[in-house]
């Protein structure tokens, strides 16, 4: 549809996609599930590029078609199926991409585990790299709701994983140090 | 610089820091690490490298192929 879409602007869509598909897999828990919202948000994203305003953030622009769409599919879908936290649970414990560091795979145990809204808002501001503030306007909620979002989804995670807080735990450290290294690997 | 350009000087920096730190809440961009009163700093970065880890590790893996055909088909659709 559109017919001006510059080369500069397709290849920031591009680079996106990456961002774009580790959002959708922490939404939804299923990667295959997750590549088909991609595809969907690249799709609208296509041909919506006309409202989009070149220049501003194209990357909160694309957060937030993809979340929308995950929302609005998963309020009709929550008719269908009983329990969809369950099945979000039990794909990604079980997901066999996921062999590995035993530590990650206990923290994406208690991640999954959290409520949408509480996940969703501590992957925006602690691993997609957006402000509070942008956060907040993808999320479509007050900044405050995301900042106390945030806060409990750490809370339940500590508490869920038994990470002490006060004294440092030197453990659970040794196990972040690791993650980063095998990374960068 | 005469005493009373330094006196002036001294007085417009003092209004200007009482400026940064009466601005309300809201104005200010906050970081991504904002800080959590009720858990420890380190506890707080452990959990944020964790969070990242499991996010890169997907958003680092190749894009698979049909992903990119379907831009290049929107594309080349668009031109056509």
């Amino acid at each position: 549809m559109p017919e001006t879409v510059s080369p500069g602007l397709k290849d920031e869509l591009v680079a996106q996609i990456g961002n774009l598909r580790a959002f959708a897999v922490s939404l939804c828990g299923d990667r295959e599930r997750a590549d088909d919202l991609v595809q969907e948000t690249l799709y609208k994203a296509w041909n919506n590029l006309g409202s989009f305003q070149e220049g501003t953030n194209l990357k909160a622009w694309l957060f937030t078609i993809l979340r929308n769409t995950y929302f609005s599919e998963r309020r009709k879908k929550k008719r269908e199926v009983e329990d969809v936290d369950g099945a979000y649970a039990a794909k990604l414990s079980s997901s066999p991409e996921q062999h590995g560091h035993m530590d990650m795979r206990d923290f994406q145990g208690a991640l999954s585990e959290l409520p949408d809204d509480q996940r969703e808002a501590l992957v925006l501001v602690g691993a997609a790299g957006f402000s509070y503030e942008e956060a907040a306007e993808i999320s479509n909620c007050a900044v405050g709701t995301i900042k106390s979002r945030v806060n409990r989804a750490r809370r339940r995670i500590a508490e869920r994983l038994n990470l002490n807080d006060g004294e440092d735990s030197p453990a659970d450290l040794v196990g972040a140090a690791s993650i980063a290294a095998s990374r960068g690997a | 610089m005469t005493e009373d350009d330094k006196d002036k000087a001294q007085r417009r920096m003092a209004v200007d820091a009482s400026k940064s730190t009466r601005r309300p809440d809201d104005e200010i961009v906050e970081p991504a690490a904002q800080p959590d009163a009720s858990m420890s700093p380190a506890l707080q970065a452990h959990i944020g490298r964790q969070v990242r880890a499991v996010f890169d590790s997907v958003a680092q893996e190749p894009v698979p192929e049909h992903l990119l055909r379907l831009l290049k088909d929107l594309d080349d659709s668009g031109e056509s």
